[in-house]
């Protein structure tokens, strides 16, 4: 059987045991599948890279239709970009395609097993349990032993800045100090190991990949946390300020308008049916990968995040922030606690990296919690909204 | 519960609870879940009687909804507009040259100003508008009333209706040659006299028709209670020769024999017994806030069979299921806990009927008209009214030492006797002199009292809560300024 590739190796690394991905941010996890790729490819030869450029030395298949197909799209445009560039192509362009086919790939190893799994039919997740943990337990003592003092094989070293770019030490050794391996790493990074040939390529692609990984984590992040903490913020505001009061002055008003002109009622209804349908289907979207090859998840997730921005202010439109009676505080207490529980998702899904320097582990149970408050909060809204819209136009 | 089926679980309860009420809404059954807002206190009695005013087909566009929303204002309080005289009446602005009115207030509407399940903005007399609503026309053009007024030419139009001059509706006892002319009474009258109840006490019945207590017919059990029959032979029934089986075995003719009686004989008559000799009484009752449950213009609960019929499933569902969506029946009378008005905890059971008042058997009318109402009725006004000079008036009334009509209780301001066919009753609709409280100048106040000090006194709350002991402390210019007008020729001479 041949050997594995860097992608499915770093796969298999971020398996958890209930077939899982462990919480690794996203564009981290891209990062390092573009990483592992142009790894793969440097590490038969294929490409070199310098400062300036990644080339193309040699145009001939592996064999490997994941690493052809890259091949194939890096000699169409070689020379012309550099390293980074690439990394940050491939990772917003490659990243969902290489991770099917190396899932494919160890499936057909009989390594995973593919398990699809529905919630609410939308929210569709695909577990890859481990059947055969042979190949992950040598890669695991792989690590340990290149963490250790003994002398690496080049691979390792490659391997093991794949494991950094992606923060997943701690989750990898979760009973070891990972602070202690940081000097060793940093070490490991300094080595000439690899082949002449292949250690500026494998040098280069490991520093960019840790760097782009790293400034896309930070921008979405930090992107991330404002979206969200701004509707946070303004979902609490509904929560906690007492209710605006109307000028006690006769004549046409914005607000009187907006809260009780029948038509203006139904525009901002709809509008907010509009947005909340939109939301939703981005999340699918999202969730069952539709839109990833289009623009990113970023940008759609935080798009998501946008439109309940979005969904606070035309609520204050609809509503004034008022929950009214029976059915509708019903509604409107679903829907807040709809907006609450996913701005405090998004919060925490930003915030992580805060987190985790102080000191806050498994926060990606934390942030799985959420976004399962987030879905449960969200069930009963189709119903409400039937019954709410029925009584406008019954009664 | 496994996890993964909260959401399912969720989806699949709200789903059916959508469809429940979703049944609810074009079948039948309980949809005080649906309300959208509490309703105003006039009509919270019967708020789950949704088709007394949402009278519209299911689907109907917005125009049509509220012109039949609309509709059903007018056929409950168009006759109380009218005996009002109305001073913006909807025919007045149904006339195309008021069209440039319509954009600012449409006045052709009661919903314009009269906003339902709106508690938030609900104001007094459940208006819905900000309450300076009159400058939407009173601002501008011939209609400007600083224009030929000067006395108001520096007042704010938040004043209008809240300083004692103006009603949107009522003015019997605010139009300026009303002021005109009664201007100058006194505080007091020199024989203070309410005259419909002093007429009203006068009555008297026939001496031959008067049962004693020996002539009741009744069964021997019901006749065991001492008290019962010592309160009936001394009550307004023996005296009119009202017997036993009058109440007790209604279906019968009046020379029923004993036994038949005692066949036919119910111990607690329902108060459609009442009704059935009380009819001013029982009509006028059936129209205020301690009857309206009982209005003939309430919507009966719907029939769910019909309905399941419209929708092609006659015959379909099954008995059982029909029943189940059958709306729950409006309680026939309010109790004094479902009130929104301040009550007596320990009343909070009792149910507001004939026989709550007045006692069955003693039909003491003096009780019912101050002692009845106390018995329920928990706010500062009521409370304060046992220390009023108007209590003491009543004593003074009840003892002996004055006329009739001289003392005021409850029923005299709230629940006036009124002619009809020159036949004096009780008017038991007591919103019918209730708000605006310039209502009961007319047909009452000024029996007593000069207009001036009766509006003053109407207009300062802090007496009213206490019950008018004091002088007011508040004074309504309305009558200087309209002699004014007339002394300076400035006035129509329509008034």
């Amino acid at each position: 059987m041949p050997m594995l590739t860097f992608t499915e190796e770093i796969l298999l690394l971020l398996g958890d045991e209930e077939g899982m991905f462990l919480p690794v941010e996203e564009h981290a996890f891209e990062c390092a599948l573009a990483g592992a790729v142009l790894m793969d490819l440097a590490f038969a030869y294929r490409i070199d890279t310098d400062p300036e450029a990644l080339l193309t030395i040699d145009p001939t298949p592996t064999g490997n239709p994941m690493l052809d197909r890259v091949l194939e799209k890096i000699a169409a445009r070689a020379g012309t970009t550099d390293t980074r560039t690439w990394v940050g192509v491939l990772s917003r362009e490659d990243a969902a395609i290489l991770r099917e086919q190396a899932l494919a790939s160890l499936v057909e190893r009989g390594i995973l097993e593919k398990r699809d799994e529905r919630f609410l039919w939308a929210f569709g997740t695909v577990r890859y349990p481990t059947i055969d943990d042979g190949a992950e337990r040598a890669i695991g003592a792989r690590i340990e032993e290149v963490l250790s003092d003994d002398i690496p094989h080049p691979r390792d070293v490659a391997l093991i800045s794949l494991v950094d770019a992606c923060e997943i030490l701690p989750d990898l050794f979760p009973d070891r100090d990972v602070a202690s391996f940081g000097p060793r790493i940093a070490l490991l990074r300094r080595m000439d190991l690899i082949g002449r040939e292949v250690a500026g390529t494998i040098a280069e692609i490991q520093r960019t990949v840790v760097r782009e990984a790293r400034a896309r984590a930070a921008r979405f992040q930090k992107l991330l946390l404002i979206l969200s903490a701004c509707g946070g913020l303004a979902v609490a505001a509904t929560l906690l300020s007492p209710p605006i009061p109307l000028a006690d002055r006769f004549g046409p008003g914005l607000l009187e308008s907006l809260w009780y002109d029948r038509v203006w009622k139904q525009w901002s209804g709809y509008l907010l049916l509009g947005l909340g349908i939109a939301g939703l289907g981005i999340a699918v979207a999202v969730k069952k990968r539709l839109v990833a090859r289009i623009a990113g998840s970023h940008g759609w997730r935080l798009f998501h995040i946008a439109l309940g921005i979005a969904c606070v202010l035309v609520l204050f439109a609809h509503t004034g922030f008022r929950f009214g009676a029976n059915m509708n505080t019903a509604l409107m207490g679903f829907f807040v606690a709809a907006l609450l529980s996913g701005a405090l998702a998004g919060a925490a899904i930003g915030g992580t990296p805060r987190l985790r320097k102080m000191g806050v582990r498994r926060t990606g149970r934390h942030n799985r919690a959420l976004i399962g408050l987030h879905a449960i909060a969200i069930c009963p809204l189709p119903a409400l909204l039937i019954v709410h819209v029925l009584t406008v136009y019954l009664y | 519960m496994s996890p993964k089926v909260v959401p399912w679980a969720v989806v699949a309860a709200t789903l059916l609870g959508a469809v429940w009420f979703a049944a609810a809404m074009t079948i039948g059954g309980d949809r005080s879940a649906l309300l959208i807002g509490e309703t105003t206190d006039a009509h919270h009695q019967l708020e789950i009687a949704c088709e007394t005013c949402h009278t519209a087909p299911a689907f109907a566009s917005a125009a049509r909804a509220e012109k039949a929303l609309n509709r059903t204002c007018r056929k409950c309080h168009d006759e109380e507009l009218k005996a009002a005289d109305d001073s913006h009446p909807r025919k007045k602005f149904r006339n195309p040259r008021m069209a440039a009115y319509w954009k600012k207030l449409d006045a052709r509407l009661c919903t314009s100003c009269h906003v339902e399940h709106r508690p938030e903005i609900a104001r007094v007399g459940a208006v819905t508008v900000a309450m300076d609503f009159c400058v939407a026309c009173h601002s501008e053009g011939d209609q400007d009333v600083r224009w030929d007024r000067p006395s108001h030419a520096d007042l704010t139009f938040d004043t209008c209706a809240s300083a004692g001059c103006h009603n949107y509706h009522d003015n019997r006892a605010l139009y300026e040659d009303f002021l005109v002319e009664h201007a100058g009474g006194p505080a007091l009258a020199p024989s203070p006299v309410h005259a419909l109840t002093a007429r009203h006490r006068a009555r008297e019945s026939p001496a031959e028709a008067a049962l004693a207590r020996s002539d009741a017919v009744a069964p021997a059990a019901a006749v065991a209670d001492p008290a019962a029959l010592d309160h009936w032979a001394g009550s307004g029934h023996a005296a009119a020769g009202v017997n036993c089986a009058a109440c007790h075995a209604a279906d019968l003719a009046k020379d029923a024999p004993p036994a038949e009686i005692e066949i036919h004989w119910i111990d607690a008559p329902p108060a459609e017994v009442c009704e059935g000799c009380h009819k001013p009484q029982a009509k006028t009752f059936a129209l205020g806030r301690h009857g309206m449950r009982g209005h003939p213009r309430l919507a009966k609960p719907r029939d769910p069979g019909r309905a399941l019929k419209k929708v092609g499933l006659g015959g379909v569902v099954p008995e059982s299921i029909t029943a189940w969506l059958a709306d729950p029946p409006l309680p026939a009378r309010i109790t004094a806990g479902e009130a929104r008005l301040p009550m007596r905890p320990d009343a909070a059971h009792r149910v507001s009927d004939c026989g709550t008042c007045h006692r069955p058997h003693a039909v003491d009318t003096a009780r019912a008209a101050v002692e009845a109402c106390a018995s329920c009725h928990d706010d500062s006004h009521t409370r304060a009214y046992f220390a009023s000079p108007h209590y003491r008036l009543r004593e003074t009334e009840l003892a002996g030492r004055a006329p009739p009509g001289t003392g005021v209780s409850c029923a005299t301001c709230h629940m006036p006797p009124t002619v009809r066919r020159r036949k004096v009753t009780t008017n038991h609709n007591q919103n019918d002199n209730l708000r605006p409280n310039e209502k009961m100048v007319r047909t009452v106040c000024l029996d007593c009292h000069g207009l001036g000090f009766s509006l003053d006194s109407l207009a300062d709350a802090v007496l009213v809560s206490r019950n008018f002991s004091g002088t007011p402390a508040v004074h309504v210019e309305s009558i200087e300024w309209a002699l004014r007008r007339a002394e300076s020729g400035e006035r129509d001479t329509d008034g």
